[in-house]
């Protein structure tokens, strides 16, 4: 076994490992934490597989910045595991979930069958082969700012509406807002508001 | 390195940049004025949605962004749809805006125009990433628009619903997205069409990672319109949200999807339907989606005592519908679609502006409270019931040519050889249209055919009022002279490269 294939099945291994613990405890700090892990191991298969941009950008932007605003929301909010998260799920809900689990299982096998010796090798071709500076970040940029100029654009657009929606959904009434939302109420006196309550 | 840009003409994208910008105006405008200006910023946003009309109408034909940006007449007619749409959910929101939404109009109506940019947008997109990223401009607006009144439980249960269900349904389509790209090595669609075609000649043969594609893409898509079974959260959205967003929500977010659903699998996926492609024929999975579409939505919308609930549950059955113009799979299909979507625009934007003035006055979305509203309010009355009876699909309104162009297009491809599945679908269409005029023809019941006479009376408000006397013109008008709508309508497939019929 080479030293490759050695870290390509430790990385692989911390990566599902993560994933999965990630989901199973009840502690919302230590799933954020373990999050944090199986996104470090999937760094390391990105740079295994020559995207060493992409692998360098999960650490800095998700581990280094998200996950770390993750952390502090779950700190500042102070859930605790047990009553803080509320029931368990009914059993109809679990079932679907699992089916939905299960096929996906399913799924991911045929794949993996199909591409290690059926027909789908052969769908591969349609690649194109990989140049030499694939993944690096003259390579990505260049993409980025030519022929994905376009939806790199559009991208910004949708964080401005995010920011703006975000603002909207987040911000508190001032006191002159409040008072002028009183007086309309009072004004019509009856009924839309009343449901509203 | 040489640097090499696609070609770029922003002129053809002169309609998306002018509303984005416009968009911005309107919000500053609303901050600037320090949000004393009540109506002000909804004609505001109605002025910029008619000059973007009319920038859309001096635009032309041709590419934006190389062939990421295209604007053919499909996504012309689509941009027409969007616009028109959220002119009339804009007009209707003025009671709204005056009586329940103090703060944030200038944001209100702003999401609203960001929302439309991005349906646009989704319409020009000729390639996967841009596909999705329109769609994904088209929802988020309309999770914040669903959850505008903060201080309600259920319009804040309700933009939470859909914002979970929106992200998880775009997962699973960029899920689906990415198998494709695997497959195929582009993004772009029609090279993506060259690539599957090559792949299936030579080999006869893909394999499962398509249906997984496929699957996904359908799952992910349908959640969007709204199919079974991906539909639990329509009714519990419409009750909650805002009437004017849900009417928004139920034409633009709708069209946005089938657009994108018309050009991913219609268009892109365009070689992988009929009995020879079989298991990766996309077609039968979709039918299936459509008739349990139409079953559900037409039996469980009767059983609704809230007006909002049922014409969301309508709104399933209707997506039911035009799914049958989707499956036929023929130009003649999707022309039916796109004037189906059109006329569909009229009668519910009109109906939910009825609902919306109601509302405005009553505080109450029960069906049971329409009771003679006939006596006090009959001009209403009577707009209401056209409305609802072209969403049943009754001559001769715009409605009834709409179901039938689409049925017609689905029995002219179940006639060819291998499409007898057509019948099955077509079939389930016309026994449930039955059942949908029941309960359409519930409200017109209890408007007219009560004893006692309704205690409200209803009148509109300008903007209110032009919209519902757009949407009787355009139920009546294209009812019975739709040749223009259909002339148009025709030339919406010329970039799918079908063979003329």
């Amino acid at each position: 076994m080479t030293l490759d294939v050695a870290i390509f099945f430790i990385s692989a291994i911390v990566a599902v490992f993560g994933a999965t613990m990630m989901i199973t405890v009840r502690n919302p700090v230590a799933s954020v934490l373990y999050l944090l892990v199986s996104f470090a191991a999937q760094a390391v298969l990105f740079i295994q597989l020559g995207a060493l941009f992409l692998g360098v950008v999960l650490i800095i932007v998700y581990v280094g910045a998200i996950l770390v605003l993750f952390l502090f929301v779950v700190m500042l909010l102070n859930l605790r595991g047990g009553e803080d998260l509320g029931q368990p799920s009914r059993p109809m809900s679990r079932f679907s979930k699992y089916l939905i689990g299960a096929l996906l299982l399913v799924e991911l096998v045929f794949v993996i069958r199909g591409s290690a010796g059926g027909t789908d090798q052969t769908v591969t071709g349609m690649m194109g082969p990989v140049v030499e500076t694939f993944g690096s970040v003259q390579d990505v940029g260049m993409l980025l700012f030519t022929t994905y100029l376009y939806p790199f654009e559009l991208t910004g657009v949708l964080l401005l509406v995010a920011i703006v929606g975000a603002v909207v959904i987040a911000k508190r009434e001032t006191e002159r807002e409040a008072a002028q939302k009183k007086q309309l109420v009072e004004e019509r006196g009856h009924s839309s508001e009343e449901k509203v309550s | 390195m040489e640097v090499q840009l696609p070609e770029v003409s922003l002129r053809m994208m002169a309609p998306e940049l002018f509303l984005f910008v416009w968009a911005l105006v309107v919000i500053t405008f609303d901050v600037v004025t320090k949000r004393a200006q009540g109506e002000s910023v909804g004609y505001l946003t109605m002025v910029g949605i008619a000059i973007t009309g009319g920038i859309l109408a001096i635009t032309g034909e041709g590419p934006g962004f190389g062939n990421m940006f295209y604007n053919d007449p499909m996504a012309i007619f689509f941009k027409i749809i969007f616009l028109g749409a959220a002119f009339m959910a804009v007009g209707s929101s003025f009671g709204l805006t005056k009586q329940k939404i103090v703060n944030h109009r200038g944001e209100f109506f702003g999401l609203m125009l960001l929302s439309t940019v991005g349906m646009m947008f989704l319409a020009s997109a000729n390639e996967l990433l841009t596909i999705w990223i329109g769609l994904e401009l088209t929802t988020i607006p309309l999770f914040v628009l669903a959850a505008f009144f903060k201080d309600n439980k259920l319009s804040v249960e309700s933009g939470l619903k859909y914002f979970i269900v929106g992200a998880f349904s775009s997962a699973v389509m960029v899920y689906g997205l990415s198998f494709l790209y695997g497959l195929t090595g582009t993004t772009d669609l029609l090279q993506m069409k060259l690539n599957l075609a090559t792949v299936h000649l030579t080999f006869r043969n893909i394999g499962v990672i398509l249906i997984a594609a496929i699957t996904m893409l359908i799952a992910g898509i349908g959640f969007k319109l709204g199919l079974p079974p991906f539909h639990q959260w329509v009714p519990d959205v419409y009750e909650g949200a805002p009437t004017p967003v849900a009417a928004f929500l139920s034409i633009g977010s709708k069209a946005a999807g089938l657009a994108a659903f018309a050009k991913i699998f219609v268009n892109g996926l365009s070689a992988f339907h009929g009995v020879e492609m079989a298991p990766n024929d996309w077609g039968k999975l979709a039918g299936i989606v459509a008739i349990a579409a139409l079953i559900l939505g037409n039996t469980v919308a009767i059983r609704q005592t809230n007006i909002k609930r049922m014409l969301g549950y309508s709104s399933i059955a209707q997506a039911g519908y035009i799914m049958i113009g989707m499956v036929a799979q023929s130009a003649l299909g999707l022309s039916a679609v796109a004037f189906y979507i059109f006329a569909y625009m009229f009668a519910n934007m009109g109906a939910f502006a009825v609902v919306t003035a109601f509302e405005d006055k009553t505080g109450s979305c029960e069906i049971k409270s329409y009771a003679g509203l006939a006596k006090t309010s009959p001009m209403l009355s009577i707009c209401m019931t056209i409305f609802l009876l072209s969403l049943a699909g009754i001559p001769p309104l715009a409605g009834f040519l709409a179901k039938y162009f689409v049925f017609a297009a689905a029995i002219k491809q179940a006639s060819l050889e291998g499409g007898q599945w057509l019948y099955w679908v077509v079939g389930a269409g016309l026994i449930t249209a039955v059942f949908s005029l029941y309960y359409y023809a519930n409200v017109i019941k209890q408007m007219y055919f009560s004893k006692d006479d309704s205690p409200y009376r209803v009148g509109l408000q300008a903007p209110a009022m032009l919209v519902v006397l757009i949407g009787l013109a355009g139920v009546l008008v294209f009812g019975l002279y739709p040749e223009p709508v259909l002339r148009f309508a025709g030339e919406v497939p010329s970039m799918f490269g079908f063979v003329s019929p």
